[in-house]
């Protein structure tokens, strides 16, 4: 009973015929119709992905221009002559129908061309080329550090089955879900970055080693939050996993146990994880935009929120787009992922 | 799986770790949840109405030298212009969550209506087009399309409403259409169409209250992810403004001087914490319940 299931392994292998074994393994990796090949489901997946992206940037469109208020009385304050307001109205392109805006608006984004910002001018694809990698760098390492605690962790819980575990873990993941980020980012600065001086407070610096020294903090704070999530999902996947029939098959053909706990029991319970995962980055991302504002992290969240402030709205138009076509890319890669560690899972 | 089922659902959906079979320990656990949950939220709103009704002093006064540690007389210390941070913390409890509520509930029922408006609709454009849409607006976390909305209507707690109400919908629209296009070709239905019953009635009486359901267990999950939000929306300074005693404002306001005075920020922070918790466990219970009726 090395891996600590319920089910008498020896009591099935006595049981079973070899020929029916082989048969229950390849109905339960290929049910239904015969799946496609990997790439062209692969393709398809892209595809829709590209157009969900399609309708994100009709949103970020519309958003500006349906939300109630003008956008161009908003940027210039109260006190605006109608002439100053009509003048910026033509160099915004607002002075057309909606339909011929589109089509600029989509002309504009093929040529690489996502509009100005009102106060300094300079090109929004200007400011994503210094601002983005900050935020994928925060992403990537978020991933990373939770990917490197919640496996190890949930693979543990699993298989030591220490009975209250469960419900700890499940408290604890009601808890982590109720704890708001930016209040943990403060406090976790406070202790690290000021009494124990271990992480900056703020600054920045480019390029990837060095870029870990600032980014570890606000990485740490998110996996505070995901950690316990992924992990509970992990662990139900695996206990999942090792009621499959698969699994007995690999104990009774007495497959290497090293073999068998990755090709058996890790790799098709991680499917499920890493579709999570790409949704909970989907979430987080959204929570960078507080980190980058405390952690005073030059990245595209803190821009946000200065150009809101401002009123800038190319910028904050400019950057939701960012934001949209990264969480549509970020499900795209999670779903592509988990497809890769299992291909019963199905690409929608 | 899709990803809002995957986000909503799996938070709360731990198979295998009570042993299968064992309907009845797995209904408990769900009680003792929603007992514990509901009795910490309980407390809360008793405090939201008791401490500003018995304190003697206003939630935007000067009762004390600013920065005091906490005391017997101000449990919770005063914050930089020596307020009472007890009494504001409690003073927000109804702000904090009456503004959450709203900002689920319209939602909620927008959503609703959109959702199985959709599912019953024969026309094949109509869903493709408004279907893109909501899953377009899905494909933004939601705190970045606030932020965005924010932008347009100024800051304030009411433009928090309204940009919650415009974006946050998709998400039970999504929901509900791909739960009422499962319900609608369930046997009662029939069965209530088989007897000749009305289309309003089979609507309102069979379709409405086995899709709804499940929003709201999905809703419950949401009030604390809004909750949150708005914290974090006041926190950035977008949505309550002071003086305005909010628990995301309030731990904005302490944030420079966290270094000299902790307790202005961490009560605050306690607060959104506990009711957080509290609506985690009640939704959690909820989720587990729900899962046992239909299994």
């Amino acid at each position: 009973m090395m891996f600590g299931f319920e089910k008498g392994t020896t009591q099935v292998s006595l049981s079973m015929p070899p020929a029916d074994v082989t048969d229950i393994a390849a109905d339960s990796t290929q049910a239904g119709p015969r799946p496609q090949p990997i790439w062209e489901r692969i393709l398809r997946r892209t595809g829709r992905a590209v157009i969900v992206a399609f309708w994100v940037m009709v949103v970020a469109f519309m958003l500006i221009r349906l939300a109630p208020g003008d956008p161009v009385s908003a940027a210039l304050g109260g006190e605006a002559s109608p002439e100053t307001v009509a003048a910026l109205r033509t160099q915004l392109g607002l002075d057309v129908d909606p339909i011929t805006q589109f089509w600029k608006y989509l002309w504009a984004f093929t040529q690489g061309d996502l509009g100005s910002s009102l106060l300094s001018g300079v090109p929004v694809t200007e400011m994503l080329k210094t601002n983005l990698p900050v935020t994928l760098w925060l992403i990537a390492i978020t991933v990373t550090m939770t990917m490197i605690v919640s496996i190890p962790l949930a693979v543990f819980i699993a298989l030591v089955r220490i009975p209250a575990l469960p419900y700890v873990f499940r408290t604890l993941t009601a808890i982590g879900l109720a704890l708001p980020s930016f209040l943990v980012a403060l406090l976790l600065l406070y202790q690290f970055g000021l009494i124990w001086g271990i992480a900056p407070i703020f600054g920045y610096e480019p390029g990837f080693p060095a870029n870990l020294h600032y980014l570890w903090l606000p990485a740490l704070v998110n996996c505070v939050v995901l950690v316990p999530v992924l992990s509970r999902v992990l662990y139900s996947s695996i206990l999942d996993t090792l009621d499959e029939e698969f699994v007995e098959t690999g104990v009774i053909r007495g497959v290497k146990s090293y073999r068998f706990f990755w090709f058996y029991v890790l790799r098709p319970s991680l499917a499920p994880t890493v579709v999570l995962l790409s949704y909970m980055m989907g979430v987080m991302v959204g929570s960078t935009v507080i980190l980058e504002s405390i952690f005073a992290l030059p990245g595209i969240g803190r821009e946000l929120v200065t150009a809101v402030s401002m009123r800038d709205y190319p910028v904050v138009q400019g950057i939701i787009l960012v934001f949209g076509v990264l969480v549509v890319f970020l499900s795209l890669l999670g779903d592509i992922v988990a497809s890769l560690l299992d291909p019963r899972v199905k690409l929608t | 799986m899709t990803l809002v089922e995957a986000g909503a659902a799996d938070w709360f959906d731990v198979k295998g770790t009570t042993p299968k079979g064992k309907q009845a320990r797995r209904l408990k656990d769900g009680t003792i949840g929603m007992i514990v949950g509901g009795a910490m939220l309980g407390i809360l709103l008793l405090m939201g109405i008791l401490v500003p009704l018995l304190s003697p002093y206003e939630s935007d006064q000067s009762v004390d030298m600013p920065f005091m540690p906490p005391s017997s007389t101000f449990l919770f210390g005063s914050d930089g212009l020596g307020r009472d941070v007890f009494l504001r913390v409690f003073s927000s409890v109804y702000l904090d969550l009456g503004v959450a509520f709203l900002g689920v509930i319209i939602p909620f029922t927008l959503g609703t209506i959109i959702g199985i408006g959709l599912a019953m609709s024969r026309s094949k454009k109509l869903n493709a087009v408004v279907g893109s849409v909501i899953d377009g607006i899905n494909a933004f976390p939601l705190l970045v399309l606030a932020i965005a909305l924010i932008a347009i209507l100024g800051p304030g707690l009411q433009s928090v409403v309204i940009a919650l109400s415009l974006t946050n919908w998709a998400r039970y629209a999504r929901l509900s259409r791909t739960r009422a296009q499962v319900v609608k070709q369930q046997g009662y239905i029939e069965a209530a169409q088989t007897l000749g019953y009305s289309k309003p009635r089979i609507l309102f009486k069979h379709l409405v209250p086995n899709v709804s359901s499940e929003t709201t267990a999905y809703g419950l999950s949401d009030l604390i992810l809004v909750i949150l939000l708005i914290a974090s929306l006041s926190f950035l300074g977008l949505g309550a403004q002071p003086p305005t005693p909010e628990w995301g404002a309030m731990i904005s306001d302490g944030r420079p001087t966290l270094q000299m005075a902790w307790w202005p920020v961490v009560f605050p922070g306690l607060a959104l914490c506990w009711a957080g918790v509290a609506l985690s466990f009640i939704a959690e219970g909820v989720t587990r319940r729900e899962r046992d009726v239909k299994s």
